[in-house]
């Protein structure tokens, strides 16, 4: 072992300070991930009976764990990207094959998931699905006397300053849907212009393009807006528990889809906690955990059987594969991405 | 080895560690930036190049240069209503407040702030601002408006109000000391030569403080301009700022050479500033 001298000390602790601690040491995996899906509930346990410490980061959008991992990712061990950039990041290079033979409830996740093209390459997969849900809709039940079925109720302007719509390009698929345009991924450019037209005209009607969970709860528990999209299950309850009654509905012309999934980051199938934290999460422990925390439906429809009271099994749509089937998937948008994003970034500047 | 090699050591030292430091984290990162800005998009990342498309794509976007604009105007009022509301307090402060303690305690009053987290701060407008706000609430306890108003959050003028409330201290504390600098005596010498005291303040005071005025514009400017954080908590759809289009190339677009070219184009926007300023300051410059 080399000598430590106080220069290197001195040294050692300004590159931690200023670049982040090296790749996690042994028995410690490091996640980036999304609020809940690393909750203490679920985690503590798992944490007691292997020895495996577990630390989380947390993100607020797909595109930071992009930004992350582009930036020097090796720091983490997995990650939980969401259906429509798992493509990029396994082309990227960010991330190494699962090896499904240690999975052990592999064949039991959704053959819906199983069979993604967006999660293999090359005759290997890359991700193991952990939880998926809809961009729903949702509306405070007192503000409107005929419940809103269709887009329509975010265009009309007799909701002005009532609406909030998600801050992300998720907006274009919004309008496009609204616009006649169901091809939502694959959008040509015509469509996403008349999409910004859309948007701008919206844009007066509405109060705030939301970004995080809580500001959007805050948005409607501090009376601010009565109709928005929102992450299907999550938001919802946390409105309800704070004493107001919000409807969440798919509208006429559809919803978005989503899948997350976990991946290992380059270099780190070798730690040992890997792969019994990809077990613990896709069993009853890591599948109940993350639906009674964040309210999303899960990849594993044998371990919600088991784990979940009938009427949990039945809100979160597990029973009921055509509603799955029936979703507008997240697909990944390759080089049309920078078009997508940028044409919501006009719409804000205008 | 001779005490004089052992002083050039310890010296080598004491001047090596700043220059280190900013080679390092100022200079180094400037030019990664600035490499940065002449490589290509192309899936799934970016690749080296040597092009000046992501400055033409600047150019010839309207969404861009409609952003700068608006930034820039949100600075100018947010640097304008600080100005105007900082230059009295510290006048006030300064030559009208005979008790020293009680200058100090409101002096401080104004800093104190920051030592409160700017997001916090920032947060914290929220609640003062929202439909069901401390405003909105007060307004209408007073009589004064019947329906709660949701002009104050969410807006422009919000964001105008958080920014103003958060840099006000960089206006006041340069005014403050130019203010303090200045001898007694030229208002007693203007007073015995016959001048009344408002051509006394417009004619000697607010001469002798532009430096600081200058110094102050500036530095609530080049803040304004950077700021992301008011629009993220407090803007409405019509709020996005430079800093916020930077955010997003570096995020959701995954495009990082466009942000870097558009944090070049703001660099040089804040340079140009502060040397415009630092050339007024030099013309306005006076010895006593």
């Amino acid at each position: 072992m080399a000598k430590t001298t106080p220069l290197k000390t001195i040294l050692t602790t300004i590159f931690v300070a200023a670049f982040g601690m090296p790749a996690s040491a042994e028995g410690e995996l490091s996640l980036l991930t999304w609020e809940g899906y690393a909750d203490d509930s679920f985690i503590a346990a798992f944490e007691a009976e292997t020895g495996c410490r577990v630390s989380a980061t947390y993100v607020g959008s797909g595109e930071e764990i992009i930004a992350k991992m582009a930036a020097g990712g090796g720091v983490y061990d997995l990650i939980t990207p969401a259906s429509d950039i798992t493509r990029l990041i396994i082309e990227a290079g960010f991330v190494e094959p699962v090896d499904i033979s240690r999975i052990e409830q592999w064949e039991n996740i959704y053959p819906q998931f199983r069979e993604l093209d967006n999660i293999q390459m090359d005759g290997e997969y890359y991700a193991m699905p952990y939880t998926w849900g809809a961009i729903a809709f949702m509306y405070r039940n007192d503000a409107f006397e005929t419940p809103p079925t269709s887009l329509a109720a975010l265009f009309d302007p007799r909701n002005e300053g009532r609406i909030a719509l998600w801050d992300d390009k998720s907006a274009i698929y919004v309008a496009a849907r609204y616009n006649g345009d169901t091809n939502i991924y694959t959008l040509s450019d015509e469509q996403i212009a008349a999409a910004v037209e859309t948007l701008i005209e919206q844009r007066p009607l509405v109060r705030r393009y939301w970004s995080t969970a809580g500001e959007l709860v805050d948005l409607y528990v501090g009376g601010e807006v009565d109709i928005s999209n929102t992450w299907a299950g999550y938001q919802s309850a946390l409105i309800a528990a704070e004493g107001i009654e919000v409807t969440e509905f798919i509208p006429e012309e559809n919803a978005e889809g989503w899948m997350d999934s976990w991946m290992i980051v380059d270099g780190s199938a070798d730690n040992a906690c890997t792969y019994p934290f990809l077990n613990m999460q896709l069993s009853e422990q890591g599948q109940c955990g993350v639906a009674n925390v964040n309210g999303y439906s899960v990849a594993n429809p044998v371990a919600a059987r088991n784990c979940m009271t009938e009427e949990q099994f039945v809100a979160l749509h597990q029973d009921d594969p055509a509603y799955l089937d029936a979703l507008l998937m997240w697909q990944p948008l390759g080089d049309r991405m920078g078009a997508y994003v940028n044409a919501w970034n006009s719409v804000k500047s205008q | 080895m001779t005490l004089r090699a052992l002083d050039r050591i310890g010296m080598g030292f004491f001047l090596g560690l700043p220059i280190l430091w900013i080679v390092l984290f100022m200079l180094v990162p400037y030019g990664v930036l600035l490499t940065y800005s002449f490589w290509i998009k192309s899936y799934p990342l970016f690749e080296p190049a040597f092009q000046f498309g992501n400055y033409l794509t600047l150019l010839n976007e309207p969404q861009y240069l409609s952003v700068i604009g608006r930034t820039l105007k949100i600075a100018v009022i947010v640097s304008v209503t600080a100005l105007v509301l900082a230059y009295p307090f510290a006048y006030f402060l300064v030559f009208r407040l005979k008790n020293v303690t009680i200058r100090k305690v409101l002096f401080f009053g104004v800093i104190a702030p920051l030592w409160v987290s700017y997001l916090l701060r920032a947060y914290l407008w929220k609640t003062i601002l929202g439909t069901q706000g401390v405003l909105n609430s007060t307004l209408m306890g007073l009589g004064i408006i019947s329906e709660p108003l949701d002009i104050f959050l969410y807006s422009q003028a919000a964001m105008v109000i958080t920014l103003t409330y958060i840099f006000i201290p960089f206006m006041v504390m340069p005014i403050y000391a130019a203010l303090e600098k200045i001898p007694r005596n030229l208002d007693e010498a203007s007073a015995d030569l016959g001048q009344s005291s408002w051509t006394t303040f417009w004619r000697v005071t607010v001469p002798l403080s532009l430096p600081g005025v200058v110094a102050g514009f500036t530095l609530t400017f080049c803040l304004c301009f950077g700021d992301f954080v008011a629009a993220f908590l407090v803007g409405g759809p019509d709020g996005l700022m430079v800093a916020n289009v930077i955010t997003s190339q570096f995020g959701a677009a995954l495009n990082w050479p466009l942000g870097s070219a558009l944090a070049v184009v703001m660099l040089v926007v804040v340079l140009a500033i502060i040397s415009l300023s630092d050339r007024f300051e030099q013309r306005t410059k006076v010895q006593f």
